[in-house]
């Protein structure tokens, strides 16, 4: 006997996103999925945004990881509230993951929630998580050529940190060249030049971010 | 390594059509993958083996089936069949456009006994 389905296969985690989506827009609360390679620096560009934020608001921050707590006690450790999720071998996060996060953490209080995806630049970008945003890093090390390489994620993301700057006098890294390709996949997406070690574009990292946060505040009010 | 989540959800989805129809055992599933969407069927396959075993699909026969990805360029109307995300417009060379079809995932049918 046939039975005709016709099921999304992602169905479950795209329902799990809308309501995500609509629970952190009743709290006017604004939700970054950031992406990336193992090593480009999430973290530290999370650690950015915590050192750099205007006090007046309040952020937290879900580690997406195989294992370890490594990234959570870090943020702990600078008393931001940090949760880890742990996939046990799973190489992204899932809505699914994110709601039961999201059940931690005291919504009310909250303006902001980095979320700190599994390293990795294919799968992540096909789960939705119901984030208000989405940003990745290209860091200068990993080469000009990735937008070529991995054009899903560059396509689909509202900004693209490139990291690492304090390294481009010693990389061969074509930062005209890698913007070109990123401008014709991705007009609307910023692209911010940043280096987490000297400091060069923490401004307009931490104003992009706040100019996320206030539109999240300004679709409450409106 | 996705295709792990991507399994799961497809034998989930099996197992309840199976239940809801009285079903003892799936003898096939037909799935659906549009040419663009990044998984990999030999992957689900082999996850499918592992996941599938002890419930009503194991030993179950995947059939999937290709939609061709089809596109409208943004700039210039042309309709054309994008064979990457990274893919330019043939006509005028833009690499805006608007995916029709191509990024499909789901399960279509199922046969049970």
């Amino acid at each position: 006997m046939k039975i005709e389905v016709k099921k999304n296969i992602l169905a479950r985690n795209d329902t799990a996103a809308a309501e995500n989506r609509e629970r952190l827009a009743r709290q006017g609360v604004c939700m970054i999925n950031l992406m990336a390679s193992p090593g480009a620096g999430k973290t530290s560009v999370i650690m950015k945004v915590i050192e750099n934020l205007p006090d007046r608001y309040a952020m937290a921050v879900i580690e997406g990881d195989i294992a370890s707590e490594i990234d959570s006690l870090a943020i702990e450790a600078l008393n931001i509230p940090a949760l880890q999720i742990n996939t046990g071998g799973s190489c992204h996060l899932t809505a699914l993951m994110i709601s039961s996060a999201l059940d931690h953490l005291d919504l009310d209080s909250l303006d902001l929630v980095i979320v700190e995806n599994v390293g990795n630049l294919v799968c992540p970008a096909e789960f939705d998580l119901g984030e208000t945003g989405r940003v990745m890093i290209a860091s200068i090390t990993e080469g000009h050529d990735k937008p070529h390489k991995y054009p899903t994620i560059f396509r689909e993301v509202d900004a693209i940190l490139v990291n690492k700057t304090d390294l481009l006098p010693y990389c061969d890294f074509d930062m005209a060249s890698f913007r070109q390709v990123v401008e014709e996949l991705n007009p609307d997406g910023a692209v911010i030049e940043l280096s987490c070690k000297d400091g060069c574009g923490t401004d307009d990292w931490c104003g992009w971010i706040e100019t996320a946060i206030n539109g999240s505040k300004t679709r409450l009010s409106s | 390594m996705h295709e792990y989540a991507i399994t799961e959800s497809i034998i989930e989805i099996v197992l309840s059509e199976a239940a809801q129809a009285g079903a003892g055992c799936v003898d096939e599933i037909r799935v659906v993958i549009g040419e663009l969407s990044s998984f990999s069927d030999s992957s689900i396959e082999f996850y499918f083996e592992e996941l599938s075993r002890g419930t009503t699909a194991e030993g179950a026969r995947l059939v999937f089936e290709k939609i061709e990805a089809s596109a409208e360029c943004c700039a210039c109307g042309y309709g054309f069949r994008p064979r990457s995300a990274f893919y330019a417009c043939p006509e005028c060379g833009s690499r805006l456009f608007e995916l029709k079809q191509g990024q499909e995932m789901y399960v279509d049918s199922i046969e049970v006994k």
